[in-house]
């Protein structure tokens, strides 16, 4: 699982001063240990656009510990950032618009495009971020907000917001080979207050491998509750697939923001899954989820045993690659039925049991495969696409009862699965993204925690790619 | 034997500060060099137990205060009233809270006498900066630990020992500073990042801290702190007063000082409080028990309140959330305190705290009250100086402010004060104190 270019030190320094036509891929900064009260604890945020949402940025970036840095033409543009300021002792400076000095460096920018109303104000974006760009440090990050084109009063409307996401995703592939990112987030009008801890995550170390992606801040789930720091004390959480990859690391990082993690694996992964469970204070439950008998025991048991389970965490999964003319009916059987049925399955008893209680979080993992297409993997695909479907149909159905419904696409995850890719094909897959490089377990985990917690309430029905910014899918 | 006292156990009733005394406040490695925070801690009580003229088998116990502590004999009470053959039954414990460690053992004693344990105690604290211990590091402790408990005894056991203290780098004392363990901050680095993001330009506060020497100088000259510092002998003769305070100091000189913890820094030597060696010590009673000996209280606490910040954020911005907390609980406005008196660690951090008690957002977004907790009028504040003038032993300013404050009231004839102290680890202390008539 190592990687060379990212890795190996002597390798690097060999490439760089040969000047190799190589690109080197950058060390993601990434985060360690539990949610913080100030994710963003002195990094400098520029933030531009004439935008709805100043007094919510204001607001978040203070209170996350951001020192906020405000091109505009004059000091009235600070205004919405003196009492946050003050409260926080964060005093927002104001920078003129025009190139910034050869040495700046900035951390994150932030561009507020809530207000643009036609294609040609798309230029005040253009204005914003071209003197800037080159200006974000390492590990940066970009932030573009907007408002959903399908709200827009007017097509002329709908086509400038829209373009906040075209341009986005291509600023994210220009910074990529810096290790940093850019994601927009389009905010519907009345959720603005759900804003913060989108921002709070998209802005942090937390989200190192998530790039060129959109966010949808909806009000339709119920719930306005969002702790900073352990954010899920008191929830029960169940994870299929722990015993290992994603799984594992999705369990550590649940109960470090003070889950109590029932850790799921097959009975024949009994010993890994219960060191994983003993290591973070969580139980085990050995069953096999493809088992006809499985929805009602998994139901029973969290009920039982926990009084029901607030988020959900459908990982386990099997990939039975073969081209379609080759492939047997069980090997389309096993990953259809393990990736997809069981997940609507068991999503199915646990409602109708009334295990998941009220302002749940269902996360199901999809995979940028699903999305994109791959060769010798109908079976994969057609499965891990359906739970893109399942969620955007289950999270609306959801929502009045304050429960989430939405789904992670991982792109090249550093695993034991994808280990056993030829060497040949996986340098290729690691390279073929934004950064350059495969993320880690833990950055798909922490994605998945994000939407567990009670600040993630803005997002349901959505398939959140955790890929690096991966060429392949849309 | 003494009949063991049954001192009204569990009884509501108050603790009064009967009399307070200190010892000069003096410069780290000057006078008081040869005396180590017990000695300082012995004058201080000495000279409150000479003046006050309490009788020794009243006292309960001593509850000191110390934050550079005496590694071989931590429990700095026990060892005064032992130096001082107070009775064998006067108990001792020694608390530690960094600068709000004074604070810590009064508000202590307070409320062991509120609470009927004890009627008499002493309480107060003393540091010495210039007998901090240097430590060896913990490599060069364990590689000796065989030495020091003769375990080594063939040649080619020393050899072991002398083996593992390489580098010699590694194994070199460590000077003692005053950094945070969590963050390695230095204070003064602390403070000005405070100052930064709180903009406090270094004129005001080099203005603050002229205003501080003035008002120390003025005290000093007319006798103010007389009743208050008892003359202690030194290695080169008996010091009778302060010996930090400046009455001469201007802002042209004050202007002139470099910044010390950064290139373009604002926090300079001149607005900052200095290393101190000093003591402090109050003597508290029961009412009941201050008016059957014939004493005439001065004050009496109404409430007083601890809390913690994080010490990455702001460091030491603790007051402005203790202090608005230890006015809830006395069900006061900051309005009704006739007297303000808040430990100076920098200018800086006390014009940052001033900043936020004012701030209407400071008090909705972190108090959550919709009105700021007030502004404080600079002719109640600090009325004769703080830490950045008189110095500041880390654990004696508590007991100094709570001395001032309490004669203060009786002078003025106000009628309540309130304390406020920043301490290391961002930790906060607030107390208010009220007249006793």
């Amino acid at each position: 699982m190592t990687d060379l270019l990212l890795e190996n030190q002597q390798a690097r320094k060999i490439i760089k001063t040969l000047g190799l036509p190589i690109p080197v891929p950058e060390p993601l900064a990434r985060a360690d240990g539990p949610y913080e009260e100030r994710p963003l604890d002195n990094k400098t945020v520029l933030v531009g656009g004439n935008g709805e949402l100043s007094k919510e940025l204001a607001h978040t970036l203070s209170v996350a510990g951001a020192n906020p840095w405000v091109v505009a033409e004059s000091d009235a543009a600070l205004e919405p950032y003196a009492a946050a300021g003050e409260a926080w002792a964060r005093p927002p400076r104001r920078v003129p618009p025009g190139d910034p000095a050869e040495a700046t460096r900035v951390d994150a920018i932030v561009f507020d495009g809530t207000s643009l109303d036609s294609p040609a104000e798309l230029d005040q974006v253009f204005a914003f971020l071209h003197p800037w760009v080159r200006k974000l440090d390492r590990s940066g990050r970009i932030v573009v907000l907007g408002r959903p084109a399908a709200d827009a009063q007017n097509p002329a409307q709908a086509a400038a917001r829209a373009g906040l996401e075209g341009f986005t995703r291509s600023v994210a592939k220009e910074i990529g080979g810096n290790g940093s990112t850019a994601n927009s987030v389009f905010v519907e009008a009345g959720a603005e207050a759900r804003l913060a801890p989108v921002l709070r995550f998209l802005l942090s170390r937390r989200s190192a491998f998530i790039s060129c992606q959109p966010f949808h801040v909806t009000k339709k789930a119920k719930g306005d509750d969002a702790p900073q720091t352990q954010p899920l004390a008191a929830k029960v959480a169940l994870v299929t697939g722990a015993a290992r990859g994603i799984g594992e690391a999705t369990a550590g990082l649940l109960a470090q923001e003070g889950a109590h993690v029932v850790c799921l694996d097959r009975p024949a992964d009994d010993g890994p899954c219960s060191q994983v469970a003993r290591r973070i204070g969580g139980s085990v439950l050995l069953v096999d989820i493809s088992d006809p008998e499985a929805p009602q025991r998994i139901s029973q048991e969290l009920k039982s045993r926990h009084g029901g389970v607030d988020i959900v965490v459908h990982n386990a999964g099997v990939t039975r690659d073969k081209t379609l003319g080759r492939m047997t009916s069980d090997q389309w059987d096993m990953a259809i039925d393990i990736n997809l049925g069981a997940v609507v399955r068991i999503t199915g008893q646990l409602l109708v049991d009334k295990v998941l209680r009220s302002g749940g979080r269902l996360i199901c993992l999809s995979s940028v495969s699903g999305i994109a297409g791959n060769r010798g993997q109908t079976n994969y695909s057609a499965s891990k696409a359906g739970i893109v479907g399942f969620v955007e149909t289950l999270g609306p159905q959801l929502a009045k009862r304050g429960i989430t419904v939405n789904a992670i696409a991982p792109g090249f995850i550093e695993t034991r699965m994808t280990n056993a890719i030829p060497v040949a094909i996986r340098e290729a897959a690691r390279r073929m993204s934004a950064l350059g490089q495969g993320g880690k377990p833990v950055d798909v985990g922490e994605a998945i925690t994000f939407l567990a917690t009670p600040g993630a309430v803005g997002l349901t029905g959505s398939t959140v790619r955790v890929c690096g910014g991966a060429l392949v899918g849309a | 034997m003494a009949t063991a006292k049954n001192n009204g156990w569990g009884k509501k009733r108050r603790a009064v500060v009967v009399h307070g005394v200190r010892t000069p406040f003096v410069k780290a490695f000057g006078d008081f060099l040869k005396l180590d925070s017990i000695a300082l801690g012995d004058a201080a009580v000495r000279s409150l137990l000479d003046r006050t003229e309490v009788p020794h088998a009243e006292i309960d116990s001593i509850v000191w205060g110390g934050v550079i502590l005496p590694s071989l004999a931590p429990n700095i009470a026990r060892e005064i009233a032992l130096d001082l053959r107070l009775p064998a039954s006067v108990e001792g414990m020694t608390v530690t809270r960094a600068c709000a460690t004074g604070l810590q053992a009064v508000t202590l004693a307070a409320a062991a006498i509120e609470r009927g344990e004890a009627d008499v105690v002493i309480a107060g604290g003393s540091d010495s900066t210039s007998n901090a211990p240097i430590n060896l590091p913990q490599k060069a402790v364990h590689a000796l630990a065989p030495l020091a408990f003769g375990k080594a005894s063939s040649p080619a056991d020393y050899l072991g020992v002398l083996a593992q203290m390489m580098p010699i780098s590694e194994i070199l004392p460590k000077m003692p500073k005053i950094a945070e363990r969590t963050t390695g901050q230095v204070m003064g680095e602390s403070a000005e990042e405070m100052a930064g993001r709180n903009q406090i330009t270094r004129e005001a506060q080099d203005a603050f801290a002229e205003r501080s020497h003035h008002r120390a100088a003025d005290a000093i000259g007319a006798g103010r702190f007389d009743g208050e510092v008892a003359p202690v002998e030194g290695h080169r003769g008996w010091v009778h007063a302060d010996n930090i305070v400046r009455g001469d100091t201007s802002l042209e000189k004050l202007a002139k000082l470099r910044p010390v913890f950064a290139k373009d820094g604002t926090v300079t030597a001149g607005n900052a409080s200095p290393l101190t060696d000093g003591a402090a010590a109050v003597l508290l009673m029961s009412e009941e028990k201050a008016k059957a000996l014939g004493y005439a209280p001065l004050a009496a606490f109404r409430s007083w309140a601890y809390v913690g910040v994080d010490p990455a954020d702001q460091l030491l911005i603790g007051p402005a959330l203790a202090m608005p907390k230890a006015l809830d609980r006395a069900g006061m406005q900051l309005k009704d305190a006739g007297l303000v008196d808040m430990h100076e660690a920098f200018a800086a951090q006390v014009l940052s705290v001033l900043k936020a008690l004012g701030s209407k957002a400071f008090a909705e977004e972190r108090l959550g009250k919709s009105k700021a907790v007030g502004e404080i009028d600079e002719d109640h504040f600090n009325v004769h100086g703080g830490s950045i003038s008189i110095g500041h032993p880390f654990a004696a300013t508590g007991a100094r402010m709570v001395t001032t404050v309490a004669n203060e009231l009786g002078r003025t004839g106000q009628e309540s004060a309130l304390l406020g102290i920043c301490a290391a680890g961002g930790l906060g202390a607030a107390a208010v104190m009220e007249a006793v008539a």
